[in-house]
């Protein structure tokens, strides 16, 4: 019989348990804060009719999303991103549902690209919605959320960049920028950190915007929010300073929320606040989490519009991040207790040891022959197990156990009645 | 018991060893008041203040919870709370130490010797913390009290204690292995309390 080979599609990628862990670790902290802030999870299907996918994107997003027929014949399309498939569960949901609706959603996205460094055909999206209110408090939870997920993955030197599409759109006007030219000139602003500002200005004249030069001067921001809103008092900034100022109220660092007037970001369906995070230890990895207030998302699959704000946030980044400064060193992929078997007799009194442990909720793992003890403790050593625990005969005869630390090394006898609290007392450092 | 009512609460140990000194603090601050033995309370006859008489370790959480306004407390006790309490005066009484103790015939010889051994106290914050900074991994044991009995009883293999004159230590043959800190009774401040209540205190 011919062996296949056990490869996986390129673009595509596998996790052994030691980064499974890791990744476990890190939504585990995600979905903890977005239900502290009272998200809900919610899970759509990965194959969808094509028509629910495709049209959305652009030219673009179409040639790069996954379709084909099924053995039914019938036109499939996979998520491109999770957008799109929430504003359809939304659209056929929402007279069901709570208003406004919160909900976090963590899934994998496929895009039909051509696999090279930091594009992939199937990732993770991790998104996080409050549609169905205009309300700011629904933006500065966002932005406080966004504060605690990557203060608690110890980002410690990060900032939310945020400016406002209105306030925008109202500079583009005093400028005279035509209303058609205005979401082109806000994809060539967003250009900014990539071609910089002579860049931006020569695709701004090419595109035909007059006075570039001191358009580009009123957008720039200045060192404090507070001076770079005095700087633009002939235009109304009171969205800004509303948003600052309920920041402020829950306890976001000063130092964490910047105001930024060239922040555009490409999307156009964005209409009020907008958001991009960049950690400084990172500057490489661009925006880790990026988002902002839209006002017809379900449009096309519903006649009412309702008004949403969400940030999607970019988990594979942050792994990436995360992983560069060691994060992941004191991650126990394996349990915590390894019980080994002495000899043939000592089976029974093993299995015990090891019920007790495991039902106190300790982890714990069993070795499953009489092997020489040199042989089990290798195990534990390869499978990083911190703890070992052995029962002789001697042990036995006194109600004892052997406990023994793989990283030290050392040992000592204490009675089987008092493991679970030696264990669970344990302060490793 | 509604504090509008009086213009200073103080709280203060209800028993044990800092109750009397605190009282005799007090005293020499010139507050006059009587305590009558199973009273919670105690008025001040020459001034609108009103003592308070708790458990050693709730003397925080009530200054915290802005019940009290002052509180006498050991430095042992915010050690182990690990919350930052405004301290306005070091009172200079209720000294005593922070020790890891062993038995005589113990083969512990320094605290680097005490990983994976277990450790009894009633100080575990305290104590994870001095682990944590010497890098030692051991089992910290919790007991309310009398702590020092737990090594000849086969529950611990040293002790984190305060000890004021060591002898609770000697009569259970045991020695003081380290003293990692020392402590005496301060006085602490709530946060709304005005200022110029700190004036009457020596």
């Amino acid at each position: 019989m011919q062996i296949i080979q056990p490869k996986i599609l390129k673009g595509t990628r596998e996790f052994g348990t030691d980064d499974m862990s890791k990744r476990n670790c890190v939504m585990d902290t995600i979905k903890r804060i977005f239900s502290t802030y009272g998200y809900g999870p919610i899970e759509t299907p990965i194959l969808n009719p094509a028509e629910t996918i495709l049209g959305k994107y652009g030219g673009e997003g179409d040639r790069l999303t996954y379709n084909f027929k099924d053995n039914g014949n019938r036109s499939l399309a996979l998520p491109y991103d999770l957008t799109v498939p929430f504003a359809r569960y939304f659209a056929a949901n929402w007279q069901q549902l709570p208003l406004p609706f919160k909900r976090y959603q963590i899934q994998r996205v496929w895009r039909a690209e051509k696999p090279q460094k930091g594009r992939l055909r199937e990732f993770y999206q991790c998104d996080i919605d409050i549609i169905g209110t205009n309300s700011l408090l629904a933006e500065a939870e966002v932005a406080r959320v966004i504060t605690n997920v990557f203060t608690e993955l110890g980002f410690s030197n990060f900032k939310i960049k945020t400016n406002s599409r209105r306030l925008m759109n109202d500079i583009f006007e005093s400028f005279n920028v035509p209303k058609d030219k205005a979401m082109q000139s806000i994809r060539i602003i967003d250009k900014l950190g990539k071609i910089g500002e002579e860049g931006v200005l020569e695709e701004l004249k090419k595109l035909g915007v007059e006075d570039v030069k001191n358009l580009l001067q009123t957008l720039k921001p200045e060192g404090s929010i507070e001076a770079t809103l005095s700087r633009l008092s002939e235009y109304d900034t009171s969205e800004i300073e509303t948003l600052v100022s309920y920041c402020k109220a829950l306890q976001i660092p000063s130092e964490i929320l910047n105001f930024d007037p060239t922040l555009a970001r490409g999307l156009d369906y964005y209409t009020g606040i907008i958001y991009e995070v960049i950690s400084l230890e990172n500057p490489d990895l661009g925006s880790l989490c990026g988002g902002g207030r839209y006002d017809n998302l379900c449009g096309l699959f519903c006649k009412e519009s309702f008004s949403g704000m969400g940030v999607a946030f970019g988990f594979e980044r942050i792994m990436i991040a995360m992983e560069e400064r060691g994060a992941f060193e004191d991650i126990q992929p394996n349990a915590e207790v390894l019980v080994t078997v002495f000899d043939e007799d000592s089976i029974s009194s093993s299995l015990e040891i090891y019920e007790l442990l495991t039902s106190e909720g300790i982890s714990a793992e069993i070795y499953f022959e009489v092997d020489k003890l040199k042989k089990q403790l290798k195990f534990a050593d390869k499978k990083g197990i911190p703890f070992v625990i052995i029962q002789g005969p001697e042990e036995k005869e006194k109600g004892e156990v052997m406990i023994k630390s793989m990283k030290s090394g050392k040992q000592k006898s204490i009675p089987l009645t008092q493991l679970i609290n030696y264990l669970k007392s344990y302060e490793q450092s | 018991m509604n504090k509008v009512n009086t213009r200073i609460r103080i709280a203060v140990q209800n028993k044990g060893r800092l109750m009397e000194p605190s009282l005799d603090y007090l005293r020499r601050c010139g507050l006059e008041f009587e305590t009558e033995k199973r009273s919670l309370t105690a008025k001040c006859k020459n001034a609108e203040i009103e003592l308070i008489f708790v458990r050693n370790k709730d003397i925080t959480e009530y200054v915290k919870y802005d019940v009290a306004d002052f509180g006498i407390v050991g430095q042992n006790v915010l050690m182990e709370k690990g919350q930052q309490f405004e301290v306005i005066r070091e009172l200079g009484f209720g000294k005593c130490d922070l020790v890891v103790a062993i038995p005589n015939d113990s083969k512990v010889k320094s605290v680097s010797d005490l990983e994976h051994e277990r450790i009894a106290t009633s100080y575990p914050n305290t104590l994870r913390e001095f682990l944590k900074k010497k890098k030692i991994s051991a089992s910290v044991i919790e007991i309310q009290g009398s702590v020092e009995i737990c090594p000849s009883l086969g529950l611990a293999d040293a002790v984190f204690d305060i000890t004021q004159t060591g002898k609770t230590i000697e009569e259970n043959n045991m020695k003081v292995l380290e003293k990692l800190a020392s402590s005496e009774a301060v006085l602490i401040k709530n946060p709304n309390t005005k200022p110029q209540y700190e004036d009457m205190f020596l």
